[in-house]
């Protein structure tokens, strides 16, 4: 009996098919040559794939905070301190800003702004009371505010006084870093339009109700419910009215927004596209798909299809990476009950960072798309906030330096792999906890799905080899390596995880300033290998309420020298594919678009 | 509560007086010659000893180094030096061809094994024991065909990472339902032939009927099974393997050269995908063929 015949051609089927498709993909499919949609009047911008855009509100809270959300929201309604890379590097754009001068106190515990002579699409006066009014919503509503962490703003904000229409003061509740509280917290105000949005209901009058902080809560109620409402967001009266260079001209449910030019904008980045078209995508390849038959102006490709470059300045495309302000780490779980002790050696941390060759992964894995990172800062973008000790490597690639540290630290080379045969405290023994014949050997769990990170573990562990530290590669899905690799005490069964990767697109983007305390202070909540040096919690501390940037430039050296992770290059956020001829604007590194500086340039 | 195993008897089903199975009645030398008279069974055959040759014969005549990179070799085109060029991280093509197919290979040809065992016990347990027992077994197979086993296993990827020997044991234990299902129909039959009927009257045990009786008689069905398990099975490692899901680094097989070469489609970098691809289509189709030609050689009907 052999009842297989339907299976067989069903099998020869799959056979066929396979063989089909391999066909195909050697084919290569390159797409319909569509015709341009670039105009000088419009332009049609890409959106995340799989992202709709889903609030107005220029607050945001935690069920809508997308940074496309916050883009869209702050070309309505202008930030008073637009903190950001739209100008090439990070800093306070001030054209696209209410305020014009932020003055702090020499004793850095207050500050008194000056906003510009601003208007109204309405023709209203912008005025401190505006501010005020933003500033009694988050004060009376700060859980429900995306923004809030507790201890910061608005908590660390003790006052805010108008002291005319164009200028108020800020106290705060201790002398913080300038810069710090510029970037980090001053750039969420936005000024809203008191004069219409101060009231409780859509049918009661404005006042000033957001002066207690019931009637603060009740008006919040009443402009979340608002935001709530996508479909009208063309229609409702509330959102025709706005400060910045665009206003709603449809918002669809589904996704696609358009903006329309506010003729009435007396600001410094008035809108040079009069129609723009922000498009969603279920997917990038459905988006790159869109790219190749020219409906999109300005896109995005995989990192990994970079190398078909060429295909897309064929079709008249810029192709243009756009870098995050974000570093890219492994971290060591110093609390691991096999390697941590080892971890816990600075000189075996060394002997890792100067076995991986950064700049060849920075060019050749990631296609140049990458740059070298050496500390707890970005180095993407030029700063003031880098310390020359980071900037400068302190631990350059060099396997064979890296092995010699080892061997004048108690270890030999046993078939391969590096091994303690010298225990103890000295100098040139192995260090504290490492017991005679520990053998050098780590597992990273490693996020998958993506080509390029698979390349530069494959690289990584064969320049660890040459080390003769062995390095074994275990893959999971982005989320699962986050709840594989928790904060954790080496009694702990989820303990047993040595290395952790997840920064395929970076492993961590900062706010303008980029401080560590969340990722490096002993208590901090993203501190996931329960790193600690007092010294550093010290100088962690010290950044971001010191007035000057010499305390960040110090941490910055602190943990490029003492290594609390492996320093890994820092891949960029996206790579965009531009039409040619649109230009006048930098992509911000904190990955927000302004559409206000895209022109057309006819080039 | 122990169970005891009741051989069965299918309405309709009449007594036999000997064993119907080919190589039982015609002969080793007959089924060779239907074998070989099937052509492609034959180019089959000889596709497999040819890539078993260049998989583990090849690394010894042509020897690269596939544990370290070397990134200032990157994606070479084909020349004198990497006669297949060289991958992504600087890997020599070819060897890497030779490198991953001993994996794909092994694994395929283990975990169809492997597959083929567990379902061939299983069915024929099931199939002797009949009543309820055959329900309770023949349900468990029908819920596991019910879940796809990719689903299957890349649940289980994503808890671990297997090596060699667990992708064998994991793709072992997720393709021997349809084994079980054929092995089991087979010995609905048998075990209703008068020699298995006498075995039992003189007091012969369960194991023996199972196992000096049903089992050689179903060899037929259980080989050409296997053969097709085996090219299932390497389709199931590309399968695992191209979604990044299968063996690390520096491991490799077939389906993950696949997977990290799709990228350079657009690229033009066909010595990336061309060759693993291609192997995998070769190899699957060739054990196929063996499948078939197997079936000829067995099958009594055809016989003249």
């Amino acid at each position: 009996m052999f009842p297989v015949r339907t299976a067989e051609r069903r099998r020869w089927a799959l056979v066929a098919g396979a063989a089909i498709a391999v066909s195909s993909l050697l084919a290569g499919c390159n797409g319909a040559n569509g015709s341009s949609s670039a105009s000088s009047g419009s332009i049609n911008y890409a959106l995340p794939a799989n992202f709709t855009p889903n609030w107005i509100l220029p607050i945001g809270t935690p069920a809508h905070l997308n940074t496309n959300n916050v883009s869209i929201a702050a070309s309505l309604w202008e930030p008073l301190v637009a903190y950001d890379g739209s100008t090439g590097g990070i800093g306070w754009n001030k054209k696209a800003s209410i305020a014009s001068a932020a003055d702090f106190a020499p004793d850095g515990k207050s500050v008194t702004i000056t906003l510009g002579a601003r208007h109204w699409s309405d023709g209203k006066p912008i005025t401190s009371r505006d501010v005020q009014f933003w500033f009694n919503l988050i004060k009376a509503n700060k859980a429900q505010w995306a923004g809030y962490s507790a201890g910061k703003a608005p908590d660390n904000w003790t006052a805010l006084k108008v002291l005319d229409d164009h200028r108020f003061t800020l106290t705060f509740d201790r002398s913080y870093n300038d810069q710090w509280m510029l970037a980090n917290e001053l750039s969420q105000i936005t000024p809203l339009p008191q004069h219409l949005w101060d009231r409780a209901s859509a049918s009661a009058a404005v006042g000033d109700t957001d002066e207690t902080p019931a009637g603060a809560k009740q008006v919040w109620t009443f402009l979340n419910s608002a935001a709530k409402n996508i479909s009208k967001y063309a229609s409702d009266p509330l959102w025709k009215t706005v400060s910045g260079p665009y206003e709603v001209h449809s918002f669809s449910t589904a996704g696609k927004v358009v903006l329309a030019a506010n003729k009435k904008y007396d600001g410094g980045e008035k809108a040079h596209i009069p129609t723009v078209n922000l498009l969603p995508f279920t997917t990038t390849d459905a988006e790159e798909n869109a790219l190749r038959s020219g409906q999109v102006d300005y896109g995005y490709i995989n990192a990994t299809d970079l190398d078909q470059k060429a295909s897309f300045t064929g079709q008249g495309y810029n192709v243009k990476p756009w870098t995050g302000w974000a570093i890219t780490y492994m971290p060591y779980n110093f609390q691991n009950p096999t390697m941590g002790a080892v971890f816990k050696q600075l000189y075996a941390r060394q002997a890792v960072q100067e076995s991986i060759d950064q700049d060849s992964l920075s060019k050749v894995i990631f296609n140049g798309t990458a740059v070298p990172g050496y500390g707890p800062i970005p180095q993407a973008q030029a700063s003031d906030f880098v310390s020359p000790a980071q900037k400068d490597n302190p631990y350059p690639f060099s396997t064979a330096k890296a092995k010699s540290l080892l061997t004048a630290h108690g270890w030999a080379d046993q078939g391969g792999t590096m091994t303690c045969v010298q225990p103890g405290t000295s100098a040139s023994q192995c260090g504290a906890g490492v017991a005679k014949g520990t053998k050098f050997r780590m597992q990273v769990l490693s996020q998958s799905g993506s080509t390029v990170t698979d390349n530069m573990m494959s690289a990584i562990q064969s320049s660890l080899a040459k080390t003769g530290i062995g390095f074994s590669i275990k893959t999971a899905p982005v989320n699962s390596v986050l709840s594989q690799t928790p904060q954790c005490t080496s009694g702990q069964a989820s303990c047993k995880w040595q290395l952790s990767f997840f920064g395929t697109a970076g492993s961590w983007y900062f706010p303008a300033f980029p401080t560590g305390d969340s990722l490096f202070q002993s208590k901090g909540g993203s501190n996931f290998g329960s790193y600690s040096n007092p010294q550093v919690d010290q100088l962690i501390t010290e950044s971001t309420t010191s007035t000057s940037n010499n305390a960040v430039q110090q941490y910055s050296a602190a943990l490029a020298k003492d290594l609390p992770v492996i320093w890994l290059p820092e891949p960029d956020y996206q790579i965009s594919v531009v039409k040619n001829g649109l230009g006048g604007f930098a992509q911000d590194s904190l990955a927000d678009f302004h559409p206000a500086q895209w022109q057309w340039t006819g080039k | 509560m122990s169970a005891v195993l009741q051989p069965g008897r299918l309405p309709g089903d009449g007594p036999s007086a000997e064993p119907a199975d080919g190589v039982a009645a015609g002969g080793p030398r007959l089924a060779v010659r239907r074998f070989v008279r099937n052509r492609l069974a034959v180019v089959g055959l000889a596709v497999v000893v040819l890539f078993f040759l260049f998989c583990f014969v090849g690394p010894l005549l042509y020897s690269t180094d596939q544990i370290h990179t070397t990134l200032t070799q990157v994606n070479l085109s084909p020349s004198g030096s990497h006669l297949l060029g060289t991958d992504a991280v600087g890997h020599d093509e070819l060897g890497r061809l030779m490198y991953g197919g001993k994996v794909s290979l092994v694994v395929g040809l283990a975990a169809g094994i492997l597959a083929t065992v567990i379902g061939t016990l299983w069915g024929a347990a099931a199939g002797y024991a009949g009543g309820w027992i055959d329900a309770v077994m023949m349900r468990v197979v029908d819920a596991g065909i019910a879940i796809p086993a990719l689903f299957i296993l890349l649940v289980v990827s994503a808890i671990s990472t297997p090596g060699v020997p667990g992708l064998i044991v994991i793709l072992g234990l997720v393709s021997w339902l349809v084994p079980a299902r054929l092995v089991r129909a087979e010995t609905l039959t048998l075990k209703n032939r008068d020699y298995v009927h006498t075995l039992r009257a003189i007091g012969g045990t369960h194991t023996r009927a199972i196992g000096r009786h049903i089992l050689p008689n179903s060899v037929s069905t259980i080989v050409v099974a296997a053969t097709f398990q085996v090219a299932d099975a390497i389709l199931l490692v590309a399968y695992v393997s191209y979604l990044g899901l299968g063996l690390q680094p520096p491991k490799t097989d077939w389906g993950g050269m696949l997977s990290a070469g799709l990228t350079a489609t657009y690229s033009g970098r066909w010595w990336l995908i061309l060759p693993p691809g291609l192997a995998v289509i070769l190899v699957v189709c060739a054990f196929n063929a063996i499948g078939d030609g197997l079936r000829d050689a067995f099958d009594v009907r055809g016989r003249g």
